[in-house]
């Protein structure tokens, strides 16, 4: 990463140590030897970060921003992931075998991702011991989170997945289109738009 | 891996038998093994209602785990269990965990198999988004030809996701096809 660019990003890697960290206990001169490796990329609004059929090159976390992860079908479009601050977004098979993708990336706001290539990535477990463990941990917890969402996804009812999501990512109602969250928590946009109601204070009609 | 490397890991493995039909972990126990099979077949499920639904059916040289709870140490969502007799070679979680301690290799080698763990069932998944219950059978049967023969097929019903009485008509229908080819 260039110097000039290190000072107005200085908040953003803030984020990506104290994500890093979170995994594996990590001195901030530990840190520095991950930042030779890292690129900032941007994106506006609505911009393809990885097609379908294209070999994603890079995984990202996001600073700022929003982008969803979906998979084109025939039936339309199914949104696998929508992926807002401090997370982590790339087509993982992609990625990974280095082959090209069946999901596809897009932004949703203008986003910044701090962002390492397959080929860095490489580089920097060869050159940087520490970072075998923070790999292992990091893909550790990515397995554990997906887990968690495969069963939470199947034992809640469409109403208590609704709810759910809706508690804990309040913001996302404002940010995201309304089908690509219908379409995440796998409900009919006609239902999802009934159960929104439910999120309005109800009147007290005697009163 | 370097020899010294590989008689270290060699040491710390256990060998574990289990007869057909015998749980190797069910559901709410916290999965303490890595278990590499050496001879058998074995599957993971969990229970949905009143029906079994199977993610993964192992065969040897294949590693075989209630895996989200080995890695995270909380209890187990699925059950793993012996379909034949089964041996393995299995490694605990305190065992391997020693092992990642003694160098960065030792990471690299959990990283990798985290990474597959995770790849294979983001495939599974994707696969049933993506394909319908025909293809499934079709992709299947084509790169499993053993397992059709071990396996029962109400299993491998549940694990691509289909009824048996769908399994047992897309059989058929292959049979009828691989004896009368289309022209």
């Amino acid at each position: 990463m260039k110097n000039q660019q290190r000072s107005p990003y200085k908040e953003a890697l803030d984020k990506v140590f104290h994500f890093l960290s979170g995994l594996v206990p990590l001195t901030r001169s530990e840190f520095q030897l991950f930042l030779p490796y890292l690129e900032i990329r941007e994106f506006g609004k609505k911009v393809m970060v990885v097609n379908s059929g294209e070999v994603d090159r890079y995984v990202n976390l996001i600073v700022q921003g929003l982008a969803r992860k979906y998979l084109p079908l025939k039936k339309g479009d199914i949104t696998l992931q929508l992926a807002t601050e401090g997370h982590i977004v790339h087509s993982e098979l992609s990625f990974h075998t280095q082959t090209p993708s069946g999901p596809a990336i897009e932004t949703i706001e203008n986003t910044v991702f701090i962002s390492i290539s397959f080929d860095s990535l490489q580089q920097l477990y060869e050159q940087v011991p520490k970072a075998e463990r923070l790999g292992r941990l990091l893909m550790a917890d990515l397995y554990i989170r997906k887990d968690f969402r495969y069963f939470d996804q199947l034992q809640k009812s469409t109403r208590e997945r609704f709810l759910e999501y809706i508690r804990t990512h309040p913001h996302v109602l404002q940010r995201v289109p309304q089908k690509y969250i219908a379409s995440y928590l796998n409900i009919k946009p006609e239902t999802f738009s009934r159960l929104k109601h439910l999120l309005q204070p109800k009147r007290n009609s005697r009163a | 891996m370097t020899n010294e490397e590989f008689t270290l890991l060699a040491e710390m493995l256990e060998i574990r038998n289990f007869s057909k039909k015998q749980q190797l972990i069910g559901v709410g126990e916290v999965e303490n093994y890595l278990n590499f099979l050496v001879k058998g077949l074995a599957r993971m499920y969990f229970v949905r209602g009143n029906t079994e639904v199977i993610t993964h059916i192992a065969k040897e040289n294949e590693i075989i785990s209630s895996s989200a709870s080995f890695l995270s140490g909380k209890p187990s969502s699925y059950c793993v269990e012996a379909l034949e007799a089964c041996t393995f070679l299995s490694i605990s979680r305190q065992q391997l965990q020693q092992l990642f301690d003694l160098s960065p290799r030792m990471d690299k080698l959990g990283r990798l198999m985290t990474t597959y763990f995770f790849l294979q069932k983001e495939e599974w998944e994707y696969e049933c988004i993506r394909l319908d219950a025909r293809e499934r059978f079709v992709r299947f049967v084509r790169n499993n030809q053993d397992l059709v023969q071990r396996v029962p097929q109400k299993y491998l019903a549940s694990y691509l996701n289909m009824k048996p009485e769908t399994f047992s008509r897309l059989k058929h229908l292959l049979h009828r096809r691989l004896k009368n080819p289309p022209l």
